[in-house]
């Protein structure tokens, strides 16, 4: 007994969905390139229009693009003028005389002054908008105006990195009269800045659309307009470029970087950047003796990580640096030595039968292949007599772990530094006072502190050249790789290659 | 029947007080258990440990786990849902923003979830007792065992991939621009008098959609079959049959008709699924709603989010149960009776 619904209407009702799909879909969906725009597929939306408000290192190529920063940075991390022509760091570290250009505009047609530079890195910040940059400018006692285009920044403490700090996250200049009249709050709807490019449209999560300024004081970019697609998904980036239709992406796995290197259309690219992989140590636990770290050390072959998980791209590191930058040491190696490991352990009565123990915290997801490269450690260790009880922390909760001393004795870590400067690398990760470094040691600890105030540019790099070798001799710190960016563009996009992975669409042109 | 609906409404409505407050302050209370510190969160990582202090103080974070959720209970109330960690915006505003985009995606899955379901419902039931069923029974399954996120990967290699027929990222083009009216971008655009724009935006809705509707019609088109099957079972389908009545009229006017209605019951529940199933399909498609939002807020901790999201989630919900029932008032006499 069945109803008498027939095999033909069931075929019919196929045959009109078919129908209806494909006229539904006739027009093939706009590809993304035409002469003078391009679209890029990025990993994440900017958290906020004003620029001084967040430090996302993801979101400074974005703000980049609508805003403009004091200092700005060569592709090989030099830094250059920019809205500052001048500047010099006095003897002491406590001011800095400035120049700013003259014939720099906002998006709305105000001319950019003195009045614009204090109001972004001191008035905002005593003012109580909830910044960031009320952080990393809180020594900013005032800023001096000695003329619309002239001033002096003056310290409370030695500020041996202002320089450094005014091209790194968050110091944009905010147009001071317009913020004043709207707010901050619709200076976020409505943002403006000197950039290159003005803000067309932002779709929270999903799109961010720039016009070019034609009234920029710097050279005109060749896009006239961009476009960047927020697409969080690894594998719908890979599928935007392949279907064509955004120009490049990044953050694309490593293997999938290897496969689209064979598309003749593609160019794919894994590329090193200011970003260290380290294992952030503890001076105490099971790490309380130094044969047990340096042995810890000793043990792990990066190269093999690298050729693993990164393609082999990612620079094995015997320092808390990258390659390139001030303090980084070409001639000083630490060797993956399994001999050399099992010795210092037996000195201290342990082996492979009877193993030193030790915890091992790991983000899963945070940077590319960071547990899989904890798990590789923990057999590593394994071999040579180090049992590491692996647990999964997220990345959140480092900070609150590390302040109440609840981290364990090794943590697998990545450390962003744009400026490359060394005291953002080694100074950071091994100030005892800073929220990011485990090790509490103060021999090591207070000549971290002295560099702090050292203001002789190379003095310090010396200082820190030093303490590179010295942390690492002493176990306590212990670098892993260079961290590397992954490109996929179309291959006439042209673009330029930052140390620091910035990618600038105002820099991209199209052969 | 107004009446009835009318009652039934009253009477949900005063149900859904104590629930809405019930789950509020589960989330509350277990987002404050969560080990994370939301005024370590709120500030850049190079504050100090006297700054973070402060800000404990500030956000109220010493104060009794209760007094901290009449305080959040009461700004609620009056519509202040706090400021997100992460963007440092209303989080009301945010929510705001991003529903409109959610329920338009879950209303249209819901749609293509019906449709599939239905027909395929109604293609189980026809292929009962043949060859074709045990095919069909197993095709049915595998549609059920993949879940939405591997639908919508499939549906961007097949339809954005391989044929390139459809776009897969964001709501609208490069260079469309957007109309903004009401936030209901499909509405909007036709408020505006752009059907450029509507077309554009359905064809970026195609594949999110029929990626969370393929994999939510499994159920219905199983819960449809058999209870076609049992509704064949009764006496009224003989006298149907007796009077002369054609196996088609019979399967729609009268079969169907009593049929639909568990499934109808499923449906309502499965949207309240769906709803929650937007979430990984939203950040796959970059498609700007609640549920991408709520996967950022996860992610940062962004605990004023969650709270809001949750109970919005809440609500929703419940608002469907409401509609369903009224359905159900409308659609089975019976019930407007007692």
């Amino acid at each position: 007994m069945t109803s008498d619904i027939k095999r033909r209407d069931v075929l019919q009702m196929l045959a009109f969905g078919v129908a209806s799909g494909a006229l539904m879909v006739h027009a093939t969906p706009v590809l993304a390139q035409t002469s003078d725009s391009v679209t890029i597929g990025w990993p994440s939306d900017v958290p906020s229009w004003d620029p001084n408000q967040r430090f996302t290192p993801d979101a400074q190529p974005i703000y980049k693009m609508v805003f403009d920063q004091p200092l700005d940075q060569s592709p090989t991390l030099e830094i250059i003028p920019s809205l500052v022509t001048k500047w010099e760091l006095a003897a002491d570290g406590l001011s800095m005389p400035i120049e700013l250009r003259d014939d720099v505009f906002f998006h709305n047609g105000d001319k950019m002054t003195m009045e614009d530079f204090r109001y972004s890195f001191f008035e905002r910040i005593k003012a109580g908008h909830k910044l960031d940059t009320a952080n990393s400018w809180r020594h900013v006692s005032d800023i001096e105006i000695l003329s619309p285009t002239k001033g002096v920044m003056r310290f409370s403490s030695p500020a041996p990195t202002a320089p450094q700090w005014l091209t790194f996250l968050g110091s944009y200049i905010v147009p001071k009269k317009y913020m004043e009249s709207i707010g901050p709050d619709a200076f976020r709807e409505k943002p403006i800045g000197t950039g290159p490019y003005k803000l067309v449209e932002h779709q929270l999560n999903s799109r961010i659309v720039l016009e070019r300024n034609e009234a920029y004081w710097g050279p005109k970019p060749k896009m006239r307009r961009v476009t960047f697609d927020i697409i969080k998904d690894p594998s719908a980036r890979i599928a935007a470029i392949q279907s064509g239709q955004v120009d490049l992406v990044t953050s694309v796995p490593v293997r999938e970087v290897e496969r689209l290197q064979k598309d003749p259309n593609l160019a794919a690219e894994i590329n090193p950047f200011t970003r260290v992989i380290l294992l952030q140590v503890r001076n105490d636990l099971g790490f309380s003796d130094s044969n047990v770290r340096l042995a810890a050390h000793y043990a792990i072959d990066k190269a093999a990580l690298s050729k693993a998980f990164y393609g082999g791209a990612a620079v094995p590191l015997s320092v808390v640096a990258t390659p390139g930058t001030a303090a980084y040491l070409k001639d000083f190696k630490f060797d993956f030595d399994v001999e050399k490991a099992k010795a210092l352990l037996a000195k201290s009565g342990f082996s492979v039968d009877k193993p030193a123990k030790i915890r091992f915290a790991a983000t899963n997801g945070q940077f590319p292949s960071d547990y899989d490269i904890a798990r590789a450690l923990v057999q590593m260790w394994k071999k040579v007599g180090i049992e590491a009880e692996l647990e999964t922390i997220e990345y959140a909760k480092y900070f609150e772990l590390n302040r109440g001393g609840k981290l364990p004795e090794a943590t697998l870590y990545s450390f962003d530094n744009a400026t490359g400067d060394p005291e953002i690398f080694a100074g950071y990760l091994l100030n005892p006072k800073m929220p990011f470094g485990t090790w509490k040691g103060m021999e090591i600890g207070e000549k971290v502190l002295a560099l702090f105030s050292e203001p002789v540019y190379d003095k310090r790099i010396a200082g820190y050249r030093s303490l590179n070798q010295e942390a690492v001799e002493a176990g306590a710190t212990i670098p892993l790789l260079q961290s590397v960016q992954t490109v996929v563009r179309k291959k006439n996009l042209n673009y330029v290659k930052y140390g620091n992975a910035w990618i600038l669409a105002n820099k991209m042109s199209w052969s | 029947m107004f009446a009835t609906i009318a009652k039934l409404l009253m009477k949900r409505l005063i149900v859904a007080i104590p629930i809405l407050l019930v789950v509020s302050a589960l989330l509350f209370i277990i987002l404050r258990i969560l080990p994370v510190d939301p005024a370590a969160m709120s500030l850049p990582p190079n504050a100090t440990l006297a700054e973070i202090e402060a800000k404990r103080l500030e956000m109220g974070l010493h104060l009794p786990l209760i007094q901290q959720y009449g305080i959040w209970l009461a700004q609620v109330l009056h519509g202040n849902f706090g400021t997100s960690i992460h963007f440092r915006r209303d989080v009301a505003s945010l929510v705001m923003t991003t529903l409109p985009s959610t329920i338009e995606l879950a209303v249209f899955a819901m749609l293509i979830a019906s449709i599939i379901g239905i027909a395929g419902g109604l293609i189980l039931f026809h292929v009962r007792g043949t060859r074709k069923e045990a095919g069909l029974d197993f095709g049915s399954i595998l549609l059920l065992s993949l879940p939405e996120f591997l639908w919508s990967l499939f549906l961007i290699l097949l339809f954005g991939v391989a044929l390139e027929w459809l776009p897969f990222t964001g709501r609208l083009s490069p260079g469309v621009e957007r109309p903004t009216i009401t936030g209901f971008l499909l509405l909007d655009s036709l408020l505006a008098g752009k059907p450029a724009v509507f077309w554009n935006a359905v064809q970026h809705m195609l594949l999110p959609c029929f990626a969370l509707g393929i994999s939510f019609s499994p159920s219905i088109m199983r819960v449809l079959r058999s209870s076609l099957l049992d509704v064949y079972q009764d006496d009224y389908i003989h006298q149907a049959r007796l009077r002369g009545l054609s196996e088609r009229r019979i399967l729609i006017r009268h079969g169907l008709k009593n049929a639909i209605l568990p499934t109808l019951s499923l449906m309502g529940v499965q949207f309240g699924f769906l709803f929650g199933g937007t979430l990984l399909v939203e950040v796959i498609y970059s498609y700007p709603g609640m549920g991408n939002l709520m996967v950022d807020a996860i992610r940062n901790a962004d605990l004023p989010i969650i709270q809001a999201v949750g109970l919005t989630y809440c609500i929703v919900v419940l608002v469907i149960s409401i509609a369903v029932d009224s359905l159900y008032l409308i659609l089975n006499p019976k019930l407007r009776v007692r």
